[in-house]
């Protein structure tokens, strides 16, 4: 089971406003495994993209601590941190990242062959569970940004993990949408037994969460 | 290949900013430093050979001499003022420029050639030397002789057969004979003289540039003055020398300065030598600059497409792909580019040795069809140091 711990963990750039204010997780001391759904409200400007950033290894402008499985995360290399991120914690961006030059199948394929743990006509299946099988061929940049965050959506799940980490994933989504695109993400986080960490602006029941933390 | 599998989708990703003409440029000019490295090593190499090394190529100005003692008036009265001292070859060996010394050892005994019988029979006195092999221009594989042996091979100074064809046979109405025809001629050489006397038979092995005399393997001579004239004592009045740059002005006022006589022609023509050694290194050091500036231009290259793919390199990672698979991905792409340059170079350069070999040739200048190990080391090294370079510049690009 993996472990994911955060200790005193403060943004450099944020470190005089966090002074005038309370945090549940910043400057806190925080673990979980992953078996924990974990929701994380966080109102615009507290640094919730941040700390997803920070806890997928992207950004080191922080001070404290954060390990996963009892590893200092600015200790991994970076050969160390493309194992993590191709096996054992996934991401989904609140800016989705897709390549925008590629379609949205080469899109998907790009990371469905890191691992090669799901099947072409699993990763078909699910463009087309969330309505976008259509568009296969179609260039990620001509695709609107409802598709688009479908889209890295899938490609998130297209690799075995622990974590799952998901930043504002369905702020482009209507409700319908939603639900289908969290229903696919349930189903695949517990197949893959792992635990998932959700960073949202409000209060959200996507996900039966264990904890709930305010940033 | 499919660009809908993985490795096509990168190609696609990574290398979608790849300008041909620039790619064509740059491998042209990659390949133009390669070459222009590679033939000025070949160049040096060949000059060595030609100007150092053993194989008989005298006709650049060659580094042995053979040096004696000036006959003059005292000499004339008394044969000793010709010859070597001891303290004469010490003096030699610590000369200027001089690297090795070595003697020209006559045979103290009498010797005559002849050949055939009845009106066609040739017969002539003659005289032998022997010179240590590391001086010799000419080695063939039967250049040896023990005692017992009847057979004795001989090695003659190509000018004496010149001597024969362009001057004493047309005077003399005598056929012509090719260097073929003399190797194939045996004769008999007599050695020593009355009852002691022996025959040998003796077969012209090889021509030399380098040494105006008729030699025969030292085992011989050394042989022969112990047999035939035991009781005279060895002397040596001509010495061969090595020298770094026979056109030094110390070297010639040693010489000058100890009534030591040589072919001046030799002297003057080694300075060509010199003039040789220093456009050989020019050309070698411009040749290394072109090199750079060429593998620079392809590493720029390199650099430049990587620059424009940076957003899709730094996304690759963040979404998993290991540094080191981007890597070698992008290694798989450049180096069999870099190869092939070098490649092209390396055909260029042989052919270039093997056209010089056939033209030289025929000017008596023997080098080898195929380049040196130099060459070969050089285009390994530069192989090696441009792998270095790219695989440099693709980890910085990955990293950055």
């Amino acid at each position: 089971m993996m472990t994911l711990s955060i200790e005193q963990l403060v943004p450099i750039p944020l470190k005089e406003k966090l002074n005038t204010r309370t945090s549940d997780v910043w400057l806190k001391n925080i673990k979980a495994s992953s078996s924990e759904y974990i929701s994380i409200q966080a109102p615009s400007g507290t640094g919730k993209t941040t700390l997803i950033h920070f806890l997928y290894g992207l950004r080191t402008d922080f001070e404290g601590n954060i390990s996963w499985n009892n590893k200092d995360l600015n200790q991994f290399s970076a050969e160390e941190k493309a194992v993590l991120r191709a096996t054992e914690v996934s991401v989904i961006f609140q800016d989705m990242r897709l390549f925008p030059e590629l379609s949205a199948w080469e899109n998907l394929e790009l990371k469905r062959s890191i691992t090669d743990t799901i099947s072409p006509e699993e990763a078909s299946e699910w463009m087309q569970q969330l309505g976008i099988g259509d568009k296969k061929n179609a260039r990620a940049q001509t695709l609107s940004y409802g598709e688009q965050q479908r889209l890295a959506i899938i490609r998130a799940l297209l690799q075995p993990f622990s974590f799952l980490l998901m930043d504002e994933p369905f702020s482009h989504l209507d409700n319908k949408n939603t639900a289908l695109a969290a229903s696919l993400i349930a189903q695949i986080v517990q197949r893959n037994n792992a635990g998932l960490l959700l960073a949202d602006l409000d209060e959200n029941n996507f996900f039966p969460y264990h904890k709930t933390y305010m940033l | 290949m499919s660009p809908n599998k993985p490795v096509g989708i990168l190609k696609k990703l990574l290398l979608r900013n790849t300008n041909q003409r620039r790619l064509i440029s740059a491998w042209v000019a990659l390949c133009i430093g390669c070459t222009l490295l590679l033939v000025s090593v070949m160049m040096w190499s060949v000059f060595q050979d030609l100007l150092q090394g053993k194989s008989s190529n005298d006709s650049l100005g060659s580094t042995f001499l053979t040096i004696s003692k000036k006959v003059d008036d005292a000499a004339m009265a008394n044969k000793e003022h010709a010859q070597f001292r001891a303290q004469d070859i010490k003096q030699i060996k610590s000369a200027p420029q001089v690297q090795d010394v070595g003697m020209l050892c006559p045979a103290n005994f009498k010797v005559s050639a002849s050949i055939g019988s009845g009106p066609m029979a040739f017969y002539t006195l003659l005289f032998l030397e022997a010179a240590p092999d590391r001086f010799m221009d000419q080695m063939p594989h039967s250049w040896q002789w023990k005692e017992g042996d009847n057979t004795l091979p001989i090695i003659l100074s190509r000018d004496f057969l010149n001597m024969y064809n362009y001057v004493f046979a047309p005077s003399q109405g005598l056929p012509l004979l090719s260097e073929q025809t003399v190797k194939a001629l045996g004769f008999t050489l007599t050695m020593g003289e009355g009852p002691n006397a022996k025959n040998y038979r003796a077969q012209v092995e090889g021509f030399s540039d380098r040494i105006s005399s008729v030699l025969v393997p030292q085992s011989f001579i050394d042989f022969g003055n112990n047999k035939f004239a035991p009781q005279v004592p060895l002397s040596i009045s001509r010495v061969m020398i090595k020298v770094a740059d026979p056109s030094d002005k110390a070297f010639t006022s040693f010489l000058e300065k100890n009534n030591y006589s040589t072919n001046a022609e030799q002297l003057r023509f080694s300075k060509m030598r010199s003039i040789v050694d220093i456009v050989s290194g020019a050309t070698g050091a411009l040749a290394l600059l072109l090199m750079g500036i060429g593998a620079l231009v392809f590493v720029l290259f390199i650099e430049l497409t990587m620059s424009k793919a940076q957003a899709s390199v730094q996304l690759l990672l963040q979404i998993g792909y290991s540094p080191k698979k981007l890597s070698r991905f992008l290694m798989a792409k450049y180096i069999p580019i870099m190869l092939s340059a070098l490649s092209v170079a390396v055909l260029i350069a042989v052919s270039i040795q093997y056209i010089a070999s056939q033209k030289l040739g025929s000017l008596q200048l023997n080098i080898a069809p195929l380049p040196s190990l130099f060459v070969w080391c050089a285009a390994a090294c530069s192989g090696l140091v441009l792998l270095v370079q790219i695989s440099y510049s693709i980890r910085k690009a990955i990293k950055s």
